[in-house]
């Protein structure tokens, strides 16, 4: 579900919680597995856009080609994955 | 969510669980995240950071290469020490029971003639829980000296947890009219506070007196009848390694093998020089 959710343009922490409904103690351990097995990889904003939009640089994820790879397995061993589409503007590092 | 500082408080609290090294960034990011939660999720929000916290202690290689628990020598006396007098403090700040032979307050006098109590009753525990864990056997003999330092970390350590059993007596008392299995809390207390104090003893290096580490697992359960197998930790210092057999045999019992000189270039942290 959690690289449902990044494939589909939740890229950040706060955004995947909301798209999958996981609880924080959840999610963010298991994107730190996720980029442990390299299927993800994680990028600071810069502090310039953060400070542009006056808020926190965010930590953004996107997947890797493992990623991608294991995400299309997923999907079609679960094809109710695809319905998770993203509801809100995806923000670019 | 500014202004919100219970929330952050949490976060502290859950960022002790992260290795020194990763803390900071560990912190802004979950600061960072904590800005978009509304207020009244932020809390459960945050006790999602001990999970997190928790499986990054587990996974982080900082955390894996640790040093083992109250390694020093001093740092366990410094520990037994500290919740020593907290036991103490919580004596003396209670009411007393004030029935039988206790007074109804406790004063700083008093703690000594508690403690003499506990000890009586640890002479008679500690025999009886000694043959619970094996004790190291020496192939080669250490000196007088190293002998007598082992004597005393362990006195001072016996005597360093009479308070701690003085403050489980106490609250054993107090509780005994409320709670029938009262007892039993007291007794498993006080084994499990001497059971530590023999067992600390016997993973210690018997030179230098510092907790040993590095477990490796020697040998396979199958090979039983041909080689021992269990753990062989050994001391920072170079000191020597504590072989632990997982069955005790005639052949396989728990022994200590010193190492000479010779080895303690092999180690990051020879004996007499501390690394930064």
């Amino acid at each position: 579900m959690i690289l449902q959710a990044i494939g589909a343009g939740y890229i950040y922490g706060y955004t995947v919680m909301e798209a999958t409904g996981l609880p924080s103690g959840t999610v963010y351990p298991a994107l730190r597995r996720l980029e442990r097995e390299q299927l993800i990889r994680s990028q600071w904003e810069r502090q310039a856009i953060a400070d542009a939009a006056l808020r926190p640089p965010r930590k953004y994820f996107k997947l890797t080609a493992d990623g991608g790879t294991a995400l299309e397995t997923s999907r079609q061993r679960y094809p109710l994955l695809a319905k998770l589409e993203p509801k809100q503007e995806v923000h670019k590092a | 969510m500014s202004g919100a500082w219970l929330p952050q408080i949490v976060l502290r609290a859950a960022s002790t669980l992260v290795s020194s090294g990763r803390r900071a960034d560990w912190m802004e990011e979950w600061l960072s995240e904590l800005w978009y939660i509304p207020r009244r999720k932020a809390l459960r929000f945050c006790f999602g950071a001990f999970r997190d916290a928790w499986w990054l202690r587990r996974h982080d290689a900082d955390c894996r290469r640790r040093r083992p628990f109250l390694e020093s020598p001093l740092a366990c006396l410094a520990f037994l020490a500290a919740v020593a007098v907290m036991g103490c403090c919580v004596v003396l700040s209670v009411p007393g029971p004030g029935r039988g032979p206790w007074p109804a307050h406790f004063a700083l006098r008093d703690i000594p003639a508690g403690c003499s109590t506990t000890l009586l009753l640890s002479v008679f525990m500690l025999p009886a829980i000694a043959p619970l864990g094996p004790r190291p056997t020496y192939r080669y003999a250490t000196s007088f000296a190293c002998r007598l330092r082992r004597g005393a970390f362990f006195a001072l350590k016996v005597a360093l947890a009479q308070p701690i059993l003085f403050c489980l007596l106490m609250v054993w008392v107090w509780i005994a009219p409320f709670a029938p299995f009262a007892p039993f809390f007291l007794f498993a207390g006080c084994l499990m506070t001497l059971r530590w104090i023999l067992a600390d003893q016997s993973r210690r290096c018997p030179v230098c007196l510092r907790r040993l580490g590095n477990p490796v697992r020697i040998g396979a359960p199958s090979q039983t009848f041909l080689a021992w197998y269990g753990d062989e930790s050994i001391c920072s210092r170079g000191h020597g390694l504590l072989q632990d057999p997982e069955i005790s045999a005639s052949y396989s019992a728990r022994q200590w093998l010193d190492l000479d000189a010779s080895w303690r270039a092999f180690h990051s942290e020879p004996a007499g020089v501390r690394q930064p």
